[in-house]
């Protein structure tokens, strides 16, 4: 059975085209909440919200573009909304500690490259880091993030080129890794 | 300045580094249908959108009333003592509308911190969050929950059973115990799981403006 009509059974009421709907797209789309979340929960619960508006809203979908560009418009909304709100809770968190917490947090041992690829992908800002993980370790086009993000492609090109240039400097240690 | 020039063995290396970063495990397919399922039963039962909606509107028409009613009042001073009887027994009726609206709102807003709460709550389960700052903000949550169930919110059963749900879970929160916190929270969370708490509560809080939703909340 194809999308279309698949769809247009979903619209009409039928709870195993839902299912079917959901067997086809539910991997890329947990895969996504969890390489943007990093967790496990909150990649679930992601995925749980993606698919519940995407039903309700299936009647406001006109095919314009692929199912998936628009699914993937509601997972990185849905994401990127859900991590400002748990990032904001834990910020409050955060302020509440005490200096002396915040003084042994900081003192590490010399990270590895694992580690520090980590922290650096961290650190980069939200637009910056969705566009890198989105083009560079899934494999999404420049066109599909515009869709996905709402912005210009060339906005898409650009963030990556950033994001690639901040991970360069915050990498330079490791240059004989990549030089080699 | 940046360097921006492109470098194709970094970006090449960056490409195979980067697939370890946030490397995702197997889609747990059959939970997450189960959860979706939940929630969208629980969604067509808990529908508080329109109801805010309305009740806002209502909000906006009376404070209009009161205005238009103040004013005419001043404007017709001299003829007023005879209304003055029923003015009396009106105003007191908007005044209870308002404090009911304003009461909504409130309630959404303690529902959206709640659900923040238990969403960061379910992500730390493995993570640093301190038990004792934990409990503490249960116990806030708490407090507010108790009064809720108290109050005329309770009278729609819907929204009492969801409290009372949440009264459970808060309850277990605030009593973590910080020698075997690993065990009681891997418990908490099978029960909200089981439960299907954080489904119900996001269905209960109605879409719209961040403002309007989490105000002070977050």
């Amino acid at each position: 059975m194809d999308e279309s009509t698949l769809i247009a059974r979903v619209r009409a009421g039928d709870s195993a085209a839902e299912r079917a709907l959901y067997d086809a797209h539910v991997d890329r789309v947990y895969r996504l909440a969890f390489r943007l979340a990093g967790d496990d929960a909150l990649a679930q619960d992601f995925t749980q919200e993606t698919f519940i508006r995407a039903f309700d809203r299936l009647g406001s979908f006109r095919g314009d573009a692929a199912f998936s560009t628009w699914l993937h418009t509601i997972t990185t909304t849905v994401v990127l909304n859900g991590l400002r709100k748990v990032k904001r809770f834990r910020q409050r968190e955060a302020d509440i500690d005490d200096a002396h917490d915040i003084g042994v947090a900081q003192r590490h041992a010399e990270p590895d490259l694992k580690v520090r690829l980590k922290q650096a992908i961290d650190a980069l800002p939200e637009g910056y880091r969705t566009v890198f993980l989105l083009h560079d370790v899934e494999g999404y086009t420049h066109e599909e993030i515009g869709a996905a993000l709402g912005v210009e492609t060339g906005t898409s090109k650009a963030q990556l080129s950033r994001a690639r240039a901040k991970l360069r400097v915050a990498l330079s240690d490791f240059a004989g890794e990549w030089i080699a | 300045m940046m360097d921006q020039h492109e470098d194709p063995k970094f970006e090449q290396w960056l490409k195979g580094a980067a697939k370890s970063y946030h490397s995702p495990l197997p889609t747990p397919r059959e939970e997450i249908w189960k959860r979706i399922e939940g929630a969208r039963r629980n969604k067509r039962v808990i529908e508080l959108r329109p109801w805010l909606r309305w009740a806002v509107a209502a909000a906006a028409v009376l404070v209009l009333g009161i205005g238009i009613g103040r004013w005419s009042a001043n404007l017709a001073s001299s003829r007023a003592t005879a209304s003055t009887a029923a003015a009396g027994r009106r105003i007191p009726n908007e005044i209870d509308s308002l404090a009911s609206v304003a009461y909504q709102i409130a309630a959404t807003q303690y529902l959206s911190r709640t659900e923040a709460f238990l969403t960061s709550f379910r992500a730390d389960a493995n993570r640093s969050a301190s038990t004792a700052r934990l409990a503490r903000q249960a116990r806030d949550l708490l407090t507010t929950t108790q009064l809720m169930l108290d109050s005329p919110a309770a009278d729609n059963p819907r929204l009492r059973s969801l409290l009372e749900d949440l009264e459970l879970v808060l309850m277990q929160i605030s009593q973590l115990n910080p020698v075997q916190d690993g065990h009681d929270r891997d418990l908490i969370n099978q029960g909200m799981n089981q439960s299907n708490v954080l489904p119900k509560l996001r269905s209960a809080i109605p879409a719209g403006p961040v403002p309007v939703r989490t105000e002070g909340a977050l």
